[in-house]
């Protein structure tokens, strides 16, 4: 009896399952990254696809999956019976021949994803872990979804994948009501309605096997192969993988129309499944935020949008650079007539512990490196190693312990137990957490800052601010406000030299939207992927306080405050860097400093070598 | 599921000249230093790695050694070896295969240096000492994929090792050390975040790669990649002779180098390179010349020219020179290049 949802009965998302048809034909497709807003029938889609084969199941790998569990681990009822090493399976290798699943996979920790995918790529993976070592092979389909509004993938991560698909939002009343009908009927009766679509099943079943047959003899004509280079060339696509998954779609999608030879159109739609998240030609512009995307994407007809640029892949960047175009010149040409200017950047100065490190429960003294590793208190985070317990015995580590046992066994009288374990011998696990700190640059790039070339010493002290970042291995985002509007430049990332490239291209002039500014900032790190409670957020804002974009028809300083009050306490730190010169100071930066409850510093303090550095340096360290 | 993997043949790699010479030039002569590998993701780094395990020569080593210790290597044997020749025993030698060791991001700190052998332990009751990554790395290729993801607590572990030559155990009751001189050979992709300056420094040789942009070599690719898949064992016989042939070419290669010693010519040019850019130390004189060998000898040359000098420049120095993590390189290539032509030819 299948209770799982027919693939057959899933409405609409055709590319969604062209390309998962795709992967159960070609065995070598390996792996599809499934994009899509909350509630289009992602997950749906992915479990599905059990119902198309005999063979596999759908296995889901559970978001804060382990290592021991995901990679394996010490048998240890086996080791204690035996006395030999025995590996108990994770998860990559449960999943040898079927479908491996996971859900929100850009929530999941970096270490993990990476794994996964290099698992699924090489068939193998090399387990070298608490007293183990093999190297375990293993081929599954590796299924994931996400929802790219709660963050994203790095680019070397999406290009692991072998497809990556959008489910859309279904616009279209008839089709919605379709889905409704079904999903009642499925409910009321799911052995009728799983009977109904049986014959339906039967035959796309059929169709996939007598594909997967084909697939070995289907060929791809050589002009057809040297179009995928040049697409791949004319698309900036990196390194080889997009080259290679769009060969091995065309040829499925020929399989599956039963044909023997890769036709123009097999192309067209392997080009999409397989380099659009490879694309290269996009990178020059900033990563998109995932809000403002939405705004960008027109709302209805996202359909036939697609398709349509689908149908010209080389028109799309032009056309796309064309809209950004016009979008910067309205931005630059309503508010203010004066025009940008860009800066050099500062020269950059060794940087003062402004994030003061002492409040962020910082357990351990470190050596180098990231300041927010964390040995966890309770039993979450990564087994890294094992001690002497302390007052609780409750997270034992039972591999290290039986070490510590192991050798006394000669000796000790075991009363008939296979392994005689003494209090002496208990050793506690050391778990580590990685706290992820994330530091939003939030830069204020309005006209004013362009006095005095103010901008050329801002930029050094962000730049010496990413530097300190970056030993520090903390993950960094740069937005900036001007004009009418806050732009996420860099969502955040682990790799600063992305933002310090941005860094120069920051244009300066217009109004100061701070009110606008402050909330997007806030709201980027409050909402969605930066919003994982435990990780330490902090707003660095450089501004000299100077906001004249009200939001509301209070007046401008007073309103600020209200909304400075209402944000703070919430787990988001503020850093205010002041970067008012000249005289009179109005010192609006430090009054937001304190109605932000956040540190102040002036541009001024932040090198160590600055003498207000120094004193500042003091005062923290007494406190 | 003992099915082996069978892996893409090395000959079959299209393109990335530099970094196939600079993996030879390391497997012919190991004390370069290793090579880390940058570049765009998905364009072979790690395939060509994996793939050159299949061309690597043998050693001769102390027969029965679980760390393989190099028998003409009298300096750097294992406590065991070095009694047994102590206790005036002949040594017994055998051959190996060099082969390429991978430590994988998720390693736990007791697999890489080490730790009890609980089987022996339970079953014997006698303390024994299990070697981990770095035992079974020495004399081999060590190689890390996404060598900048990997923990702080393995790089430290890494660099310790790789400084000394030497794993040092102390953990457990166990105190143990044994010889751990690998080749260390990482790849990455810079855009998931860079390396810190220790481990950079630790590698000989630097290169980095770029996808190919002509359209038939691309096209190639992807139809060698097809084959391959399609049927792996016809696809690696059909290379067999290509790679038979690279074989040949390293052995050969190995006698010359054995007996190759840089002339006054070679060692004055890298002296004043160094001298013009200003690097301090002189790791990278060193490398500079010894790459510069490896490349004629790889030539089937007994005399080091030009363009062995100026290519080694390239994957020698640029990651030496001091910048500031957001520096653009500071290298002026140019000038380098120039300093070697103007000595080769007042030469």
């Amino acid at each position: 009896m299948n209770h799982l949802f027919p693939f057959t009965e899933i409405t609409g998302q055709e590319h969604a399952k062209k390309a998962l048809l795709c992967a159960l034909v070609c065995d070598d497709i390996r792996s599809i990254l499934i994009l899509g807003n909350p509630g289009t029938a992602k997950s749906a889609l992915v479990r599905s696809v059990e119902t198309l084969t005999d063979r596999k199941k759908v296995i889901t790998i559970p978001q804060n999956v382990t290592y021991d569990r995901l990679l394996g681990t010490i048998d240890l009822e086996k080791v204690i019976t035996s006395g030999n090493m025995h590996v108990h399976p994770g998860i990559l290798q449960e999943g040898n021949n079927q479908i491996l699943y996971a859900d929100d996979i850009n929530l999941m920790d970096e270490g993990v994803i990476q794994s996964i995918l290099s698992t699924s790529e090489t068939g193998q993976y090399l387990l070298e872990r608490e007293g183990l070592s093999r190297m375990i092979s293993t081929r599954f389909t590796f299924l994931a979804s996400m929802d790219p509004a709660e963050g994203e993938l790095s680019s070397g991560q999406m290009d692991r994948f072998d497809l990556c698909i959008r489910t859309d939002q279904i616009t279209e009343t008839g089709m919605r009501a379709e889905i409704i009908r079904k999903a009642l009927s499925f409910e009321h009766s799911p052995d009728a309605f799983v009977l109904g679509c049986e014959k339906e099943t039967d035959d796309l079943k059929k169709n996939i096997q007598a594909a997967k047959e084909r697939f070995l003899y289907v060929s791809i004509p050589d002009g057809h192969a040297d179009l995928i280079s040049s697409l791949c060339i004319e698309l900036a696509v990196q390194g080889y993988r997009g080259d290679i998954a769009v060969a091995r779609t065309a040829k499925a999608l020929a399989a599956l129309d039963r044909r023997d030879e890769v036709i123009f159109d097999d192309i067209k739609l392997a080009a999409l499944f397989a380099l659009e998240h490879r694309r290269g030609d996009r990178q020059d512009r900033p990563p998109h935020p995932p809000h403002s995307e939405k705004e960008e994407r027109p709302e209805q007809d996202s359909d036939k949008n697609r398709s349509e640029k689908q149908n010209q892949p080389d028109t799309r960047s032009d056309d796309q650079i064309g809209e950004q175009d016009k979008k910067n010149q309205e931005k630059n040409q309503i508010p203010t007539p004066p025009p940008d200017r860009y800066f050099d950047i500062g020269s950059p100065f060794e940087v003062i512990r402004y994030l003061d490190e002492n409040t962020w429960q910082v357990t351990q003294k470190q050596k180098s490196g990231r300041r927010s590793r964390v040995i966890s208190s309770d039993s979450s985070g990564h087994y890294r190693s094992f001690r002497y317990p302390g007052r609780c015995r409750n997270d034992i580590a039972v591999d290290a312990t039986i070490r510590a046992a192991a050798p006394y066994q000669r000796i000790r009288n075991r009363n008939g137990l296979a392994i005689s374990v003494k209090k002496t011998d208990i050793r506690e696990k050391v778990r580590e957490k990685k706290i992820a700190h994330t530091i939003l640059f939030l830069v204020d790039a309005s006209g004013s800052m362009g006095v005095q070339k103010r901008m050329v010493a801002v930029k050094g002290a962000i730049l010496s601010l990413l530097n300190d970042a970056y030993q520090k291995r903390d993950r960094v985002g740069l937005m900036i406000f001007r004009g009418d509007s806050a732009d996420l430049l860099l969502p955040p990332t682990r790799s600063p030299e992305l933002a310090a490239k941005l860094l120069k291209a920051i244009p300066t002039g217009g109004k100061t939207p701070l009110l606008k500014g402050l909330t997007e900032g806030y709201l980027l790190l409050t909402r969605g992927k930066y919003a994982a409670p435990g990780e330490n957020k902090s707003i660095v804002l450089l501004t000299d306080g100077r906001g004249n974009m009200p939001l509301t028809n209070k007046a401008p300083g007073e309103e600020l405050a209200l909304i400075a009050r209402k944000i703070t306490g919430t787990g988001v730190r503020f850093v205010v860097v002041d970067t008012e010169s000249g005289f009179p100071r109005l010192d609006r930066a430090r009054i937001l400093a304190r109605d932000l409850n956040g540190s102040y510093f002036r541009l001024e303090d932040l090198s160590i070598h600055g003498l207000a550095g120094c004193v500042n340096e003091l005062m923290y360290s007494e406190r | 599921m003992k099915d082996e993997i069978i892996v893409f043949p090395f000959s079959a790699i299209v393109g990335q000249q530099d970094m196939k010479d600079a993996l030879l030039a390391n497997i012919i002569y190991p004390s370069i230093g290793g090579v880390l590998i940058r570049g765009e993701k998905g364009t072979a780094k790690s395939t060509t790695v994996r793939a050159a395990a299949d061309l690597l020569p043998e050693r001769e080593v102390m027969k029965g050694c679980i760390f393989r210790c190099e028998i003409r290597d009298p300096r750097n044997l294992c406590e065991t070896c070095r009694e047994k020749i102590a206790q005036g025993e002949n040594p017994v030698s055998e051959y190996t295969r060099m082969r390429v060791v991978e430590l994988p991001l998720c390693a736990t700190e007791d697999r890489v240096a080490g730790t009890l052998d609980i089987e022996h332990a339970i079953t014997k009751g006698i303390k024994k000492f299990e070697p981990g990554v770095l035992a079974m790395a020495n004399g081999n290729i060590l190689y890390v994929d996404e060598v900048n993801l990997l923990d702080d607590h393995i790089v430290d572990l890494l660099l310790d090792a790789a400084a000394m030559g030497v794993n040092f155990v102390e953990r457990e009751g166990i105190s143990y050390s044994h010889p751990a001189r690998f080749l260390l050979v990482g790849t990455m992709n810079p855009e998931e975040g860079d390396l810190r300056p220790q481990l950079l420094d630790r590698f000989g040789l630097v290169v980095d790669v770029e996808g190919e942009k002509d359209n038939r070599e691309r096209s190639e690719i992807v139809k060698r990649r097809l084959n391959f898949e399609r049927d792996p064992v016809v696809f690696c016989t059909s290379f067999q002779a290509e790679q038979q042939a690279i074989r040949d070419h390293i052995i050969r290669a190995k006698q010359i180098i054995a007996e190759l010693r840089p002339d006054d010519l070679l060692i004055n040019t890298a002296v004043k390179i160094s001298l013009s850019l200003g690097v301090d130390g002189h790791r990278s004189d060193i490398t500079l010349v010894k790459t510069a060998l490896a490349f004629a000898a790889l030539d089937g040359r007994k005399v080091v020219n030009c363009n062995d000098v100026i290519k080694a420049a390239g994957l020698s120095l640029p990651h030496r020179m001091r910048r500031r993590p957001f520096e653009e390189s500071s290298m002026d290539f140019a000038a380098v290049r120039g300093i070697i032509e103007s000595c080769y030819e007042s030469s």
